[in-house]
């Protein structure tokens, strides 16, 4: 019975080679990324030393009652290591390395083309990293600035939370270049956001008959801001007569869009843009 | 006695049956070990500023259960290709090193039967970046010439940033970190 109960024994022991191995190592809590690291060792004797962390897995062979060291190189990623000393048996332990100062931004700003005048159009999101590109997780302070011109628009100081921080607010009223700069101590990125005119405001045409048909053409087209609508924008021209309707699109050139018109009979031409409506414009019929 | 003599004969040839069937049971689950199915959980009640949107959850739950199939693959059999697809950035070129460095030291990892709390703790107001913290539960073991040197349950806390690709999302970083 005891033969049978010690086969066993060696069987399991066979079976399950780490029951008894799981032995903690003096290693350090925590690490900051890229400092040396040494880890005493006791005992005599070689030893293989197993490093396993995130991009390092490092197999070498050391002196048991010696120093093993770590270099800064090896700690560069932030996370959880395992270190292991195996002789007869394997002694483990874990310990974290966690990011350095900030040394840069993954700064995200949305959209890079934005209409004035619109709320909640503008956002914008910040992580800082490490010198070896490691999130940092504790909160530091993030500034965002916008600015048009020279004229300040939009300045929030924003905590990051779980290593990020986020701003959002409207677009400022004016066409033109908007700087986004996010910044932390001497730290600073910057993203441009291009402003541009908002929807055509006060769509007004003036037109006339010529041999072919009719002429017509917009004033300058703007915003209600007074902003120059971009060139490009689609103004849409219809002229009615008695006998049916055509529809002419035109691209806005230089602040004006322009289109010809074949009709004989007596007209009448709307406009519009978008979902904005112009004057009518009453033509009468070729003489 | 000849009752007890029987009897220790079926429970030495039980016992022996059970150790080999365990070890054929262990050979067996370690050779697929990397087929073990990867179990994800995702709560995105607390993901703000932007809700997440529910083809967007079911998207990263398939993507963030693929990701870590690809990690477990590329770790035991220290192959690269697995990594090609669900990562980019510096959570590619971390994994990437990772398994180079294993395969010059010989040694591999494996990661089973993982499971894992995922919980959106931001969405960016666009929805071009989402920050994730899963809580992975997964057995660890690390294996050097055929012998298993280290063999541990662990719990682990990462920090995750996952963005949209074309067809998918994508892990940018993925870092672990001291339980809060």
């Amino acid at each position: 019975m005891h033969r049978v109960l010690l086969i066993c024994a060696v069987l399991c022991s066979a079976a399950c080679p780490l029951a008894a191995v799981a032995q903690d190592l003096r290693v350090p809590a925590s690490v900051t990324a890229g400092d040396d690291v040494t880890i005493p060792t006791t005992g005599s004797g070689k030893a293989t030393f197993y490093l396993v962390g995130p991009g390092v897995s490092r197999k070498s062979e050391v002196s048991l009652g010696e120093e093993i060291r770590l270099q800064g190189q090896e700690l560069r990623n932030a996370g959880d290591y395992l270190v292991l000393v195996c002789s007869d048996i394997c002694n483990s332990g874990t310990f974290y390395v966690t990011a350095a100062k900030p040394a840069s931004f993954a700064f995200l700003v949305h959209p890079s083309r934005v209409p004035v005048g619109q709320s909640d159009a503008v956002s914008g999101v910040a992580f800082p990293f490490d010198q070896f590109r490691n999130l940092v997780l504790t909160p530091v302070t993030v500034s965002f600035q916008l600015m048009a011109g020279n004229k300040p628009l939009f300045s929030k100081q924003v905590r990051t939370e779980n290593g990020a921080a986020w701003f959002r607010t409207a677009s400022g009223k004016s066409a033109g270049l908007l700087q986004v700069v996010a910044s932390l101590d001497d730290l600073s990125a910057k993203r441009a956001v291009q402003q541009v005119a908002s929807d055509p405001c006060n769509l007004r045409i003036t037109g006339q008959r010529i041999p072919i048909g009719v002429l017509v053409q917009t004033e300058p087209v703007h915003d209600c801001a007074g902003n120059v609508v971009p060139d490009g924008t689609i103004v849409t021209f219809s002229a009615t007569e008695a006998n049916g309707k055509s529809t002419v699109d035109a691209p806005i050139k230089q602040g004006i869009a322009r289109a010809q018109i074949e009709a004989t009979g007596a007209t009448v031409v709307s406009v519009a843009s978008g979902v904005v409506m112009g004057n009518e414009l009453r033509i009468g019929a070729k003489p | 006695m000849n009752v007890v003599f029987n009897f220790a004969g079926w429970l030495r040839r039980g016992m022996c049956l059970a150790v080999v069937f365990a070890s054929l049971c262990g050979f067996v689950l370690s050779a697929h070990g990397t087929d073990s199915a990867v179990q994800v959980q995702l709560d995105t009640k607390k993901a703000s500023p932007r809700a997440v949107e529910s083809l967007t959850e079911r998207g990263i739950l398939r993507d963030y259960r693929f990701a870590w199939t690809s990690i477990a693959q590329a770790f035991e059999l220290n192959s690269l290709d697995s990594l090609e697809g669900a990562f980019a950035g510096d959570a590619k070129q971390i994994l990437r090193g990772t398994v180079l460095s294993q395969q010059r030291s010989g040694f591999t990892r494996q990661y089973l039967n993982q499971n894992h709390r995922l919980e959106a703790v931001f969405y960016a107001p666009e929805g071009d970046v989402m920050e994730l913290h899963d809580t992975a539960e997964y057995e660890l073991r690390i294996t050097d010439g055929g012998k298993i040197i280290h063999d541990e349950r662990v719990v682990m806390h990462f920090v995750v940033l996952m963005t949209p690709g074309a067809d998918r999302w994508v892990i940018r970083r993925l870092q672990a970190v001291p339980q809060s």
